[in-house]
């Protein structure tokens, strides 16, 4: 058996060459990925406006709480200045401080003064008893 | 020949394979026919289904409207309140949970214990123990931490005056409908329409934000403008308790009319009735007897007996009726038979010598005698029809329900009754009756329908009013007449304790035995006074009638009058009537 060396093969004889690497560049923002940017934004943006207005609804529903309160204790309020100024509850304690209705010495009349025993009318004077005093009349006796 | 080939023999294992393929397949096609089904045929449905599980619907109770005097001070009003409430089955100790109620709201508790021990019988889960507490007490019964206890928020009326003007404003029932008085008469106006709110909830029962929400607002009750003057009211009021104190009445009740307008200043009785107890004393029933009660009206009938003779010319002011002696028969040998007017023997009420007397005097004094001697100088059928126009026999028309006609006896038959009637008995008249038939008088004769409320007024503010219907009765001059008459029995006659210093008031008394069930009259009496004031523009008309006085207190001049007097005198202040005069 005889041997032979092994004959190494030139880099022409494999058919290799040599293949420069190309400068590498800045990525390039594709479609998809401004796409799925703009999904986020949008999906965020949804889901913001739907927490503030939930939050919204949440402020109202409290609002309204409050506008309820307010109400029954103005109602209350109401009830309980009518309850004061009832004249059930004034009247006795008026009559505590000593305070009457004023009498007629005590009201002043301007400008008309009268005599409450006297008739105030002339046609007055053709009647009954006033008539019959008077005798300016005769009396119509029945028959 | 050439050999068939061996069928192929399929073993169980396949068998089962396909089998087992054909259920998948099978499953998988019912499956999807199902989801077909679901999410495309019946896809509407189940929506409506789902929502329906989330929607919730209440109703918005309107706010009843509040009753104002004619000054603006309420006397009805509604406020919020809470209702506690309990679920019988979650209650661990029914005594102790309705005792613990009842020490906190001083309710009764064996009343929330009994309501208990029914529903625990009929198993619902829903028991009032006690409604329509403040809501500071709810707030206290729940700071008990009592298992199967809590409140829910309720509407309640309540009347700050108390029972000063209760039987005008009537009152409501438990759930707030009118039941009597203005509240019932108004209901409808008073109670508005109830709104709606439909929105989305959890199963907890919060209510879902941005869901579904649909609200349709209640729209409030009217208020009601009253013409009652709330002060002049309890004044009236508190003059009734006095009068039935002082007399030991039965009863008493005032009606006081605004001259010109007929405007209802105030309408007051006793006994008193509480409002939003719903109950008189020892549990009396509501009532109104200046509207609903009738009564023979005695001599303060005569006024409608004077007014027809003056306005029909059967006499004129200055006649002198001859010869009127203290008795007098329609039917001969009646006043010998020892029976009662009823049958033809009238009396006065003192005895006293045959004398000439002056149609004023007749008046004044209040003879019986003289005024049938007036009547019977009227043409025939002319009383009755004063009497209607006057208002007798038929209701005022006053916004008020269960309003009594009054009665006029029309029995041709009947040869004493136009006799008894020109002296107040075979006629029955509602003290509202007798008030507005006086107040033709103070008006001119022009007869004016009372009225207990002038406007009503919507959420707006928007007013509506109604023009009350009137009528001339008799002439301006016979009023005048009668107003003089009425003034002269106030200055020298029967009703001297009717008058108001600085004021010229005229009026009548009246005394009226009463009708004995088993027929004939008892001695009891009912005593009454009609006036106005100041006589020569009169403002202000006020009846008093005062059921059964004692026996010194029996007459109109005694019992009634001092009533009267202390209301007209609030009443003219009131409405800042000017004084007729003073002496210095």
């Amino acid at each position: 058996m005889t041997t032979r060396a092994l004959r190494v093969p030139t880099r022409r004889e494999a058919g290799l060459r040599v293949v420069h690497g190309r400068r590498a560049r800045r990525p390039v923002v594709t479609p998809f990925v401004v796409f799925v940017l703009i999904l986020l934004v949008a999906l965020f943006g949804i889901v913001f406006a739907r927490t503030s207005l939930d939050q919204g609804a949440f402020d109202l529903a409290e609002m309204d709480r409050k506008i309820v309160a307010a109400s029954t204790e103005n109602a209350q309020l109401r009830l309980e200045v009518a309850r004061l100024e009832s004249p059930a509850r004034v009247a006795p304690l008026a009559e505590e401080m000593g305070m009457v209705f004023p009498t007629e010495r005590e009201t002043v009349v301007v400008e008309r003064i009268a005599d409450p025993t006297a008739p105030t009318d002339p046609r007055w004077a053709s009647i009954g008893r006033y008539a019959a005093a008077t005798s300016e009349v005769t009396p119509e006796v029945e028959e | 020949m050439a050999a068939r080939p061996a069928a192929r023999r399929v073993s169980a294992a396949e068998l089962r394979i396909w089998l087992l393929g054909f259920i998948l397949v099978a499953s998988w096609f019912g499956l999807g026919y199902r989801l077909f089904h679901v999410q495309v045929v019946q896809a509407e449905e189940f929506q409506a289904s789902g929502l329906n599980q989330r929607l919730e619907t209440r109703t918005l109770a309107p706010n009843r409207g509040t009753i104002f005097d004619r000054n603006g001070d309420p006397v009805a009003m509604t406020v919020e309140a809470e209702s506690i409430w309990v679920v019988p089955q979650l209650l661990e100790d029914v005594v102790y949970t309705a005792q613990s109620i009842a020490s906190i709201t001083g309710r009764d508790w064996e009343v929330a214990y009994q309501a208990i021990q029914r529903g625990l019988e009929s198993g619902t889960r829903f028991v009032y123990v006690a409604r329509q507490v403040e809501p500071v007490t709810a707030q206290a019964v729940m700071d008990l931490g009592l298992p199967g206890v809590a409140i829910i928020p309720e509407a309640k009326r309540v009347y700050p005056s108390g029972d000063v003007s209760a039987h005008v404003v009537g009152m409501v029932d438990i759930d707030g409908n009118g039941i009597e008085g203005l509240e019932i008469a108004y209901d409808e106006a008073l109670t508005g329409t109830p709104g709606q709110m439909v929105f989305e909830e959890d199963p907890a029962g919060n209510v879902i934000p941005q869901a579904t929400r649909e609200v349709v607002p209640a729209v409030p009750g009217m208020d009601l403008l009253t013409t009652l003057d709330l002060s002049l009211q309890f004044t009236a009021h508190e003059a009734c308790a006095e009068a039935v104190e002082r007399t030991g009445a039965k009863g008493c009740w005032i009606v006081a009319l605004h001259a010109e307008t007929g405007e209802v200043l105030a309408m007051a009785g006793n006994p008193p009735f509480d409002p939003e107890t719903r109950s008189g004393p020892d549990g009396a029933p509501f009532s109104n007897f200046a509207v609903r009660g009738m009564y023979e009206p005695g001599s303060t009938q005569k006024l409608i007996t004077f007014a027809a003779a003056f306005d029909t010319g059967a006499i004129t002011p200055s006649l002198v009726i001859g010869a009127v002696a203290d008795r007098y028969e329609t039917t001969a040998g009646a006043c010998e038979s020892a029976t009662d007017e009823i049958y033809g023997c009238f009396s006065d009420f003192a005895d006293h010598a045959t004398v000439d007397m002056t149609v004023a005097d007749i008046f004044t004094e209040s003879s019986n005698v003289g005024t049938i001697k007036i009547q019977e100088r009227i043409r025939a059928g002319a009383m009755l029809e004063y009497m209607n126009a006057f208002g007798y026999g038929v209701p005022t028309g006053i916004d008020y329900t269960g309003e009594a006609r009054g009665i006029v006896n029309n029995d041709p038959g009947c040869t004493s009754c136009l006799a008894s009637t020109a002296i107040g008995y075979n006629v029955a008249v509602t003290p509202l009756q007798i008030a507005a038939a006086y107040a033709a008088i103070a008006n001119d004769g022009l007869w004016v329908q009372p009225r207990l409320v002038t406007s009503t007024v919507d959420m707006d503010g928007e007013v509506f009013t109604a023009d009350p219907v009137t009528r001339q009765v008799v002439s301006q001059n016979t009023a005048w007449v009668m107003r003089q008459l009425l003034a002269n029995v106030v200055e020298s006659g029967t009703g001297k304790l009717a008058s108001v210093p600085g004021y010229r008031v005229g009026g009548k008394t009246g005394t009226a035995n009463k009708l004995d069930p088993n027929g004939g009259y008892t001695d009891e009496t009912v005593a009454s006074f009609v006036g106005m004031a100041p006589i020569d523009d009169p403002k202000v008309v006020i009846a008093v009638v005062i059921d059964d006085p004692a026996a010194e207190y029996r007459t109109g001049g005694s019992a009634a009058a001092p009533a009267f007097a202390d209301v007209m005198e609030a009443a003219l202040h009131a409405l800042g009537v000017v004084p007729d005069a003073f002496d210095g």
